[in-house]
């Protein structure tokens, strides 16, 4: 699951390769458990935490929302077994996520440590464009403190 | 009210637009996970445990078939979400404990979870450190959490997977004869539920757990 490839001996460390604009967020992004405190909000999770779930889920699914329903077309004969599938398996994203929180992203706190993992696993396999991706990430800044 | 725009904040929102705009799922889809993952608790498998206490047919049905008793909590395990899962739910088992045989639950392979009955997991459970440690050395483990079970408890590590979840059915303690269903439910936390902690009247919250690396790397 590594970028470098995992075939060698267990103990070896996987090497993952940073991304800038994920590095800049790790770096300077603001957790919410600072966040909280400063503003004197009690709630544990961020309120995007059930979004980004909602994005994994959904990244798992694929459109069809349910695996379920993809594996009775399947079984139909009307899919191919590959478009079952969703973008990013959960499986794949766990296992991601596990190497990543424990080097890249080890001193990031959940769940914005999630979050980078999530991006990182979509930018590496060019589901998303990092450029693209820093982008709208100024554009959303922009957006949201327009007001 | 936090009156600042994090990065985090930017960089969930940027991802779902980008995915959405790619193709990798749509707006209707996120808005129906979201949704599902907004009102998802412990409260309904509390509450389960709680009638099964009360009810000596009702922790039968929970014993033999927790996928029916699930219906009387309100959650209907086989269709969730109402619109469907991307995880196999195929199976919901209720753990009974009782005086010498104590069960805890853990997914050594990621994290699954029964959350339509007991909402997303903690930080902790999610963790190669618990999930591989858990196995090995559950007497230890479990007193990390402040549950220090007698040698004469035997601990059973339920594997979670994609097929089949769990939930533990705690013994009900000594101290709360005589109470109703909502006081009942109120003291089996989810860390009951998860088997890292015995109910107890007084006690209706989950301890902070402290997150711990592993000392090897994770490689899958």
């Amino acid at each position: 699951m590594a970028e470098s490839g995992n075939s060698n001996a267990a103990a070896e460390v996987p090497k993952w390769t940073p991304v800038p604009i994920l590095e800049e967020i790790k770096e300077h992004g603001r957790v919410w458990e600072d966040l909280a405190s400063q503003y004197g909000v009690t709630n544990p999770d961020p309120p995007w935490k059930t979004s980004l779930d909602g994005i994994c889920e959904a990244l798992s699914a694929g459109s069809c929302s349910s695996v379920a329903a993809a594996e009775k077309r399947w079984l139909d004969g009307r899919v191919d077994r590959s478009s079952m599938d969703g973008a990013l398996p959960l499986l794949e994203r766990r296992w991601e996520e596990d190497e990543l929180s424990e080097t890249l992203y080890q001193d990031v706190p959940f769940p914005e440590r999630q979050l980078l993992c999530l991006a990182h696993s979509l930018i590496k396999r060019g589901l998303v464009n990092e450029q693209d991706l820093a982008a709208r990430m100024i554009e959303v800044h922009e957006r949201l403190n327009a007001a | 009210m936090v009156e600042e725009v994090s990065d985090f904040e930017a960089l969930e929102i940027a991802v779902r637009e980008l995915s959405i705009e790619k193709g990798l799922f749509t707006a209707e889809d996120h808005r129906r996970f979201t949704e599902f993952a907004e009102h998802i608790g412990p409260t309904p498998a509390a509450r389960l445990v709680a009638k099964a206490w009360l009810d000596p047919e009702y922790k039968k049905l929970c014993l033999t078939d927790a996928i029916k008793a699930s219906l009387a909590v309100g959650v209907d395990w086989l269709n969730p979400t109402g619109f469907g899962t991307p995880s196999d739910y195929t199976d919901l088992r209720v753990l009974e404990d009782t005086p010498t045989m104590h069960h805890v639950v853990v997914c050594t392979l990621c994290s699954c979870y029964p959350r339509p009955i007991l909402g997303f997991q903690p930080e902790w459970y999610r963790t190669p450190n618990y999930r591989r440690r858990l196995v090995r050395w559950p007497r230890q483990v479990l007193a990390e959490f402040g549950l220090s079970l007698p040698a004469e408890v035997e601990i059973r590590v339920e594997d979670s997977n994609q097929k089949c979840r769990f939930i533990v059915m705690p013994v009900r303690p000594a101290g709360t004869e005589g109470w109703t269903e909502d006081q009942l439910t109120e003291i089996v936390t989810r860390d009951c539920l998860i088997g890292v902690a015995l109910p107890r009247p007084g006690m209706t919250t989950n301890i902070p757990l402290p997150v711990h690396q592993p000392a090897k790397p994770a490689h899958h």
